[in-house]
């Protein structure tokens, strides 16, 4: 017999690698030897595939089957090789033609009854697919709005395995009662809708603060005590940001497509993410991993979006270290024995913190009880290496009374989004060209060189540095918000009075200036 | 004698003669340069150094030498142009017969108001330290530093200006395609790019030590003063000083330990040859600046806080309540100022520590209550 052969995709992380996928039948003792490196699921697979197989009415051949996935030395992970697997089984043994089996790729897991089941992952699974060149992809029916997001690719959605065999065979479909299958979808702490900015009244520093952070994408740190509102204020931030281009979209779709939390309705997201992970997250649930899988963390959920640590100072030490390397590299890279995979994670950081252990500082109307060392010690846990990478720093107070109840009405998303809008397109054209689109990648040294503020304009800053009030990167980081205030302004350079007011953006808790 | 043919007349006598030969100087102010070029190459000037001139009229090959300019992206300017800083006539017949820069078309413009730094190569970190900072101090002020792109002080000031976007000018002692020394390659691409960047020296010509000390010369022509920040007694710049004294230029030292050797040369120079002492950039400025332009504030007693605050940032900085917080929009309104504006003078009044925030918004610092 000639070995069938035909294509599925593995998934290592978000990226996708083809996979050949061949059966062979052989004299020799009967029995069923699947190699290429398979986990338990797919090894698992033997047994699904057959119950499938005979309940669509198939036989199971008593032969000796060897199944191949190549390449050897890369390692197969889950179910999504059902489908490929029961159709080169049928092929080698002579139930079904070949010859159209090469051009086609299968993604699908089999439920015991031969229903094909959706899996994670298939809009980059179908994405390096079409890359290669395969744009004939078989899913399940569940999986095809998904698998269509992929320009260019002819998506047959099959209900089950015998569906599915009677389109090779081009024979009548069969007539069967099977209920559609929806895709399941992990709880997952993304906000679908990024609530209005006209719900936060007063707080104009703190509103400006957020707007500043999407016009630019710094990061932002909210002080304040309970109840101020600098959890609201953070999940605004991502309606702000502008939508997502078709790439960034396609991006953030697959992420979440494998992290299992798309919605079953297969559409491409095209709204910035919000992720906020609750503080006693670990590393590998803020930053990826598993024990078996390469799953997204929190900071590739939040990729092209907004990642919001709430309570930032609870979360462990070593979650919080953990955010260094997505934060300068934009990606994370997990490295196991046999494979590396890469997450991207480029986000805007926004962390909250209260000034204290028991939520007040010892401020006007409320007592706190903390001994100075615990509060110096609590915000001390936002490291050295972590708060240098927070541009703006604002207090946020309660709202007052007199703000609550004024009957004005507080500027809306859509408009703060428009003149967010505005300033980014400023800050693109001027980078047209560089690597970089927004002032808050903006490294230092080409900050310093080639995007100086008016002459005159840093005379103040400079004078504070060489005081010792600012450090050099504290002198770097006020100049790149004074480019994002100008932006705003529609002017070409920060002047002396962007200057100003981005030093107000960085205020620390003691009331003086974060260096 | 059309100015394109003056150009080449006189890079092929840059060719011939030395910088600052006297002779030539005197030959070229009397006939012009097409005709002493000519008469060079007839023998018929008289003149001591003929036959050394004759001698190298074999290297002159003044086209080559303008296109090797035009392929770096420097020109070469005549006396009497547009762009001819006129200060340099003041060296009579000493003064350069064209000059090769690199960098933007307003050398000029940007000599008017320059000061030179100069000193040491091998400087101590004092003097590196207060090199940067001088430089830097009188750029911030709009004047350009001029210096000599060596090792130790020059390089500190011409850092310094390029680190606060000021101008500096490097006069070199060689052609502008060879860097010299070889591991200031990045500074002086930087003051190429940012500067500029002169010689007399036509392309393709190795420095020489007759060279570096007739360069000085131009430093201290070029500016309204020279700065001698660290030198031994025996230092090269010293040269300059005595240039700078002969041109009329303010001459200048930053003194230093009386125990270092480095800085006994200022020292002498302070003292014999009428340099005045300077110690900040507001006094470097005060010597060379006009009078009424530029004076240093005379240093007085402890200040008021609210001294040198401008009038918006008074009016914010009075609208904060004596006691208690008060937020942006309150205060905008008190001040009459947008909020906007409000907070960016608030940000100014913070870090002079004037002013703080706390919950609740805005209000006096603790040192200014107390």
């Amino acid at each position: 017999m000639a070995v069938a052969r035909t294509w599925s995709v593995g998934l290592t992380g978000v990226d996708g690698r083809l996979v050949e996928v061949e059966a062979d039948v052989s004299n020799g003792m009967p029995g069923f030897f699947l190699v290429g490196l398979a986990d338990t699921a797919v090894t698992e697979a033997r047994d699904r595939v057959r119950a499938a197989l005979v309940n669509s009415g198939e036989s199971w051949p008593n032969r000796r089957l060897t199944v191949s996935l190549s390449p050897a030395d890369m390692h197969k992970r889950g179910s999504a090789f059902d489908l490929a697997l029961a159709a080169v089984v049928l092929g080698a043994t002579g139930s079904l033609r070949t010859n159209s089996l090469p051009e086609l790729v299968l993604l699908g897991e089999l439920g015991l009854d031969g229903r094909v089941r959706p899996v994670r992952g298939v809009l980059p699974a179908v994405a390096t697919a079409a890359q290669a060149g395969l744009t004939q992809v078989v899913v399940s029916e569940a999986d095809v709005a998904e698998a269509a997001l992929v320009p260019g690719v002819a998506v047959l959605g099959v209900r089950s395995l015998r569906q599915l065999l009677a389109v090779l065979r081009d024979t009548e479909p069969p007539d069967e009662d099977l209920p559609p299958l929806r895709r399941t979808v992990r709880a997952a702490p993304l906000l679908r809708e990024p609530p209005d900015l006209a719900d936060v009244r007063g707080q104009m520093e703190a509103r400006r603060a957020v707007e500043i952070c999407a016009a630019g994408e710094h990061n932002l740190l909210l002080l304040g005590v309970p109840g101020a509102g600098k959890t609201m204020l953070a999940e605004r931030l991502p309606g702000l940001l502008p939508a997502l281009d078709r790439d960034a979209a396609l991006e953030v779709t697959a992420i979440q497509s494998v992290a299992g939390v798309l919605p079953p309705n297969g559409q491409l997201v095209t709204k910035p993410p919000f992720c906020s992970p609750h503080h006693s997250a670990t590393v590998a649930a803020i930053v990826g991993g598993g024990s078996r899988d390469v799953r997204p963390g929190a900071v590739s959920l939040a990729h092209r979006g907004v990642l919001f640590l709430d309570e930032a100072p609870e979360f462990a030490s070593n979650v919080l270290n953990a955010l260094r390397e997505p934060m300068e590299s934009g990606e994370v890279v997990i490295a196991r024995s046999g494979l590396t995979a890469r997450l991207p994670s480029q986000f805007v950081l926004a962390l909250a913190a209260n000034p204290c252990p028991c939520g007040f500082d010892g401020l006007a109307s409320e007592m706190c009880e903390c001994p100075s060392v615990v509060r110096r010690r609590y915000l001390g846990r936002l490291s050295g290496p972590l708060r240098d990478r927070m541009d703006v720093q604002v207090l946020v107070d309660r709202p007052s009374r007199v703000e609550m109840f004024d009957g004005t009405t507080p500027e809306s998303t859509a408009v703060v989004a428009e003149r967010v809008r505005l300033a980014r397109d400023r800050a693109a054209h001027r980078f047209a060209g560089l690597p970089w689109s927004v002032n808050g990648q903006l490294p230092g040294r080409d900050l310093r060189r080639r995007f100086r503020a008016a002459p005159g304009a840093s005379i103040q800053v400079e004078e504070a540095f060489a005081r010792g009030t600012l450090t050099a990167r504290g002198v770097d980081r006020v100049l790149r918000l004074a480019w994002t205030l100008a932006d705003l302004a529609g002017r070409d350079r920060p002047g002396v009075l962007e200057m100003g007011e981005a030093l107000a953006y960085r205020t620390g808790l003691r009331g003086g200036l974060a260096a | 004698m059309t100015p394109d043919e003056e150009r080449l007349a006189r890079a092929a006598l840059l060719r011939i003669a030395e910088c600052g030969d006297r002779e030539l100087g005197e030959l070229v102010a009397t006939f012009g340069p097409g005709a002493t070029l000519a008469g060079i190459r007839q023998g018929t000037v008289d003149a001591r150094g003929l036959p050394a001139w004759q001698a190298r009229l074999p290297l002159v090959r003044p086209e080559q030498d303008l296109e090797a300019a035009e392929r770096i992206g420097a020109r070469l300017i005549c006396p009497g142009e547009s762009e001819w800083p006129s200060q340099l006539d003041d060296l009579d017949c000493e003064s350069p017969l064209g000059l090769y820069v690199r960098g933007p078309d307003d050398l000029r413009l940007a000599a008017v108001r320059s000061v030179a730094v100069v000193g040491a190569r091998a400087a101590t970190s004092y003097g590196n330290h207060v090199a940067g900072e001088l430089a830097a101090g009188v750029a911030e002020r709009g004047w350009t530093v001029v210096s000599g792109g060596a090792f130790g002080i020059d390089a500190a000031a011409h850092r310094g200006a390029l680190a606060v976007g000021g101008s500096t000018v490097s006069v070199l002692a060689s052609g502008l395609d060879i860097t010299y020394p070889r591991g200031h390659e990045p500074l002086l691409d930087r003051i190429a790019e940012e500067g500029w960047l002169v010689s007399e020296v036509p392309p393709g010509v190795a420095p020489s030590r007759f060279r570096f000390l007739v360069r000085n010369r131009l430093i201290a022509a070029l500016t309204r003063g020279t700065v001698v920040v660290e030198a031994a007694r025996r230092s090269g710049s010293l040269r300059t000083a005595k240039n700078a004294n002969d041109l009329g230029r303010v001459l200048m030292g930053v003194p230093g330990p009386i125990t270092s050797g480095l800085s006994a040369g200022v020292h002498h120079l302070l003292r014999t040859m009428g340099g005045v002492l300077v110690t900040s950039p507001a006094e470097i400025v005060d010597a060379v600046g006009l009078i009424g332009e530029d004076l240093a504030p005379a240093t007085q007693g402890p200040r008021r806080k609210t001294d040198g605050l401008s009038a918006e940032a008074l009016r914010v900085f009075e609208a904060l309540p004596a006691k208690g917080p008060a937020p942006v929009e309150r205060l905008a309104v008190t001040a009459g100022l947008p909020a906007t504006r409000t907070l960016a003078e608030l940000g100014g009044l913070a870090l002079s520590g004037l002013v703080e925030r706390v919950d609740g918004g805005w209000r006096l610092s603790r040192r200014t209550r107390g």
